[in-house]
């Protein structure tokens, strides 16, 4: 038997791919739309892979030290290294701060850490120029997405500190690049006030010069053999201490984030879906009615409505097809121009792949309710 | 030869609308057509030609009345059949004044259409459609487009797919009318060749005086009803 879909869509080629193409820009705006979320959730799990550790102490009763602000002595470092099954152990900070230098003011959040520490949460595979921290003062790596290159001198407080490395693709759990300091620049930036505040303070009988031995948390390892659970829920009956695992941090970032952005992208796609849906059958519709005449001379000499149904579905279907081919092809031509990471996975286009082909026997509705109702003897005019 | 009966029509009637649109164009007519009669349909227009041939192609309803095609009967004040579009496939040939093929198939795919739905392999119905094609001096442009071909080709063409199911019946509604003279006489030959080669019975509306000399009947409709010259 003739495939009558094909020979139709060969015959108007051009007009076909065009068409295609359109409903398929369509399709890949929902494939970034999906790869945004799954960029914010690669994203808000990227720092806590990079530090790899096992344990995070913070404030009591908090969600710190990125879901919730929070503050703990730094000697926790000390106490938690003579605890059975701990490794190692680091005080680490974390604040968002607006550097300025270039053309735009930039958003970073800033890493502290000691350099000269046993945890380095700057990971080796991200560092792509330059070198970690070597000294405890005014030295930065920072992220290449940033825009600051090697050397540059970015002031932030009252100091000026020179890049010294760039990592690349290093966000905060919300996509800020990071920049990395040193524990005790981060303390001063964070903790300590100015003088004329201290002086000020003084002045009004108020001492509130701040702890600067003050950290946003602090970070453990375990020794291999040892049951991280364990060990955190042992940490857990500390006093004035909230304990986390990594797996808990993860879900912490990520529940938080899922709730909120799932809905958001949920129905954005949910609109795009049907928008498409709507355009593919609004497409097949007047594809259908410029068929009409062929539709009713088929009938005519006798050609039976399954085979002229199947050329409406087939054609609908093959639309939906190649849409979605050109959907994949545009969204991987354009998915890197985005400012924040968008990430393509091939499950998801798969969902797409899916729900386009429902979406496209939907839309075939329209053209096979016309090709039901068409008369045969509109052809020949009475 | 002796007159087997191939379109044998009792008491037909045919009426539009109802009210003050009602309109009555066949009331009682009633009429057989033999196997391998070739007859002009004459009749002025809105007399009701294309609506009659439409009612013996099972096309259009009639109002009252009965229709046999070959043995069968079809029609007794309603449908026999629930498969009108099978009857038409498998009994009738179409031929109208434009050519009406499918723009997207080309010539061959439009002659083999019917038959290749009629489950006819493709290979056979292909071989039937080329044997046509080259009958009607047109095997050269098998795989064009319609839109490549001439008034005059694809009015073959057209004639081509209404013999590819081998048909009991061809019903041509003007067949020449977009024709001049020459072309008309050779298409209006053509078809008397078929009718007495394959047994065909042919009913033909013309408006052409010219072209009655080569039928073997010439119908009339008067007074809504049938009448023979
Ligand atoms: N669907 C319809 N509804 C109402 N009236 C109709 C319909 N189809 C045909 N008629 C009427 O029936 C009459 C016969 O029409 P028909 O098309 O059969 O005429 P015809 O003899 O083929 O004319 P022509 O030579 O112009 O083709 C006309 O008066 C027409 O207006
Ligand atoms: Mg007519």
């Amino acid at each position: 038997m003739i495939n009558l879909a094909q020979k139709d869509i060969s015959h108007t080629l051009g007009k076909f791919i065009v068409t295609a193409m359109g409903v398929g820009m369509l399709l890949g705006i929902v494939l970034i739309m999906i790869g945004v979320y799954r960029g914010m959730m690669v994203d808000a799990e990227k720092l806590l892979k990079d530090i790899s550790v096992d344990i995070w102490i913070v404030q009591e009763d908090t969600l710190g030290p990125f879901a919730e602000s929070s503050r703990i002595h730094e000697d926790f470092k000390d106490t938690l290294k003579v605890i059975e099954g701990i490794d190692k152990s680091e005080a680490l900070t974390f604040q968002n701060l607006q550097l300025y230098g270039l053309d735009k003011p930039v958003r970073v959040t800033a890493v502290g850490f000691n350099p000269f520490g046993s945890i380095n949460p700057i990971n080796s595979a991200n560092l792509i120029a330059g070198r970690t921290l070597q000294k405890s003062h005014y030295e930065a790596v920072i992220s290449t997405e940033s825009g600051f290159k090697l050397q540059d001198k970015i002031k932030i407080g009252r100091n000026y500190f020179t890049v010294v490395g760039l990592t690349k693709g290093t966000v905060s759990s919300g996509g800020e690049p990071l920049i990395y300091i040193s524990l005790k620049d981060a303390q001063e930036l964070q903790f300590s006030f100015s003088n004329a505040i201290i002086r000020n303070d003084r002045e009004r009988g108020i001492n509130a010069s701040g702890d600067i031995h003050t950290v946003n948390t602090v970070v453990a390892t375990v020794k291999e053999g040892y049951d991280v659970a364990q060990i955190a829920k042992k940490l857990g009956m500390w006093k004035h201490v909230g304990v986390y695992t990594n797996e808990e941090q993860t879900t912490i970032l990520t529940k938080n984030l899922v709730e909120r952005s799932s809905k958001q992208i949920g129905l954005f796609t949910a609109i795009l879906v049907v928008v498409s849906t709507i355009i593919i059958g609004l497409i097949i519709y007047t594809m259908t009615l410029e068929k009409m005449k062929e539709i009713s001379i088929m009938k005519l000499i006798g050609i039976p409505d399954s085979i002229i149904v199947k050329m409406i579905v087939q054609e609908t279907l093959i639309l939906g097809f190649f849409a979605f081919i050109f959907g994949n092809i545009f969204s991987h031509l354009i998915y890197e121009k985005f400012p924040k990471r968008v990430v393509l996975e091939a499950p998801d286009a798969l969902g797409l792949f899916v729900v386009i082909i429902l979406a496209s026997v939907l839309a075939s509705f329209v053209g096979v309710g016309k090709v039901i109702h068409a008369d045969p003897t509109v052809a020949i005019g009475g | 030869m002796k007159k087997v009966q191939s379109i044998r029509i009792e008491n037909l009637t045919k009426s539009f609308g109802s009210g003050d649109s009602f309109v009555s164009v066949i009331d009682g007519a009633s009429f057989t057509v033999n196997k391998g009669e070739l007859i002009a349909l004459v009749a002025p227009s809105g007399a009701g030609k294309t609506t009659l041939l439409m009612m013996i192609g099972c096309v259009v309803d009639p109002t009252s009345g009965q229709i046999w095609l070959g043995e069968e009967k079809v029609y007794d004040n309603h449908w026999l059949t629930n498969n009108s579009r099978q009857i038409r496939r498998e009994k009738i040939g179409f031929i109208f004044q434009a050519h009406y093929l499918i723009p997207f198939l080309n010539v061959i795919e439009n002659v083999t259409l019917v038959p290749q739905t009629n489950k006819i392999p493709t290979k056979e119905a292909n071989a039937h459609a080329m044997e046509l094609l080259k009958y009607f001096d047109i095997a050269d442009k098998a795989y064009n487009k319609p839109s490549q071909l001439s008034g005059g080709q694809n009015q073959r063409v057209a004639i081509a797919r209404a013999l590819a199911n081998n048909p009991e019946i061809i019903l041509a509604d003007e067949p020449t009318a977009a024709l001049d003279t020459e072309r008309s006489i050779s298409v209006v030959k053509m078809l008397k060749k078929i009718a007495a080669e394959q047994n065909v019975a042919i009913i033909m509306v013309t408006h052409d005086e010219r072209m009655l000399e080569y039928c073997d009947r010439v119908m009339k409709i008067e007074a809504k009803k049938i009448v023979f010259e």
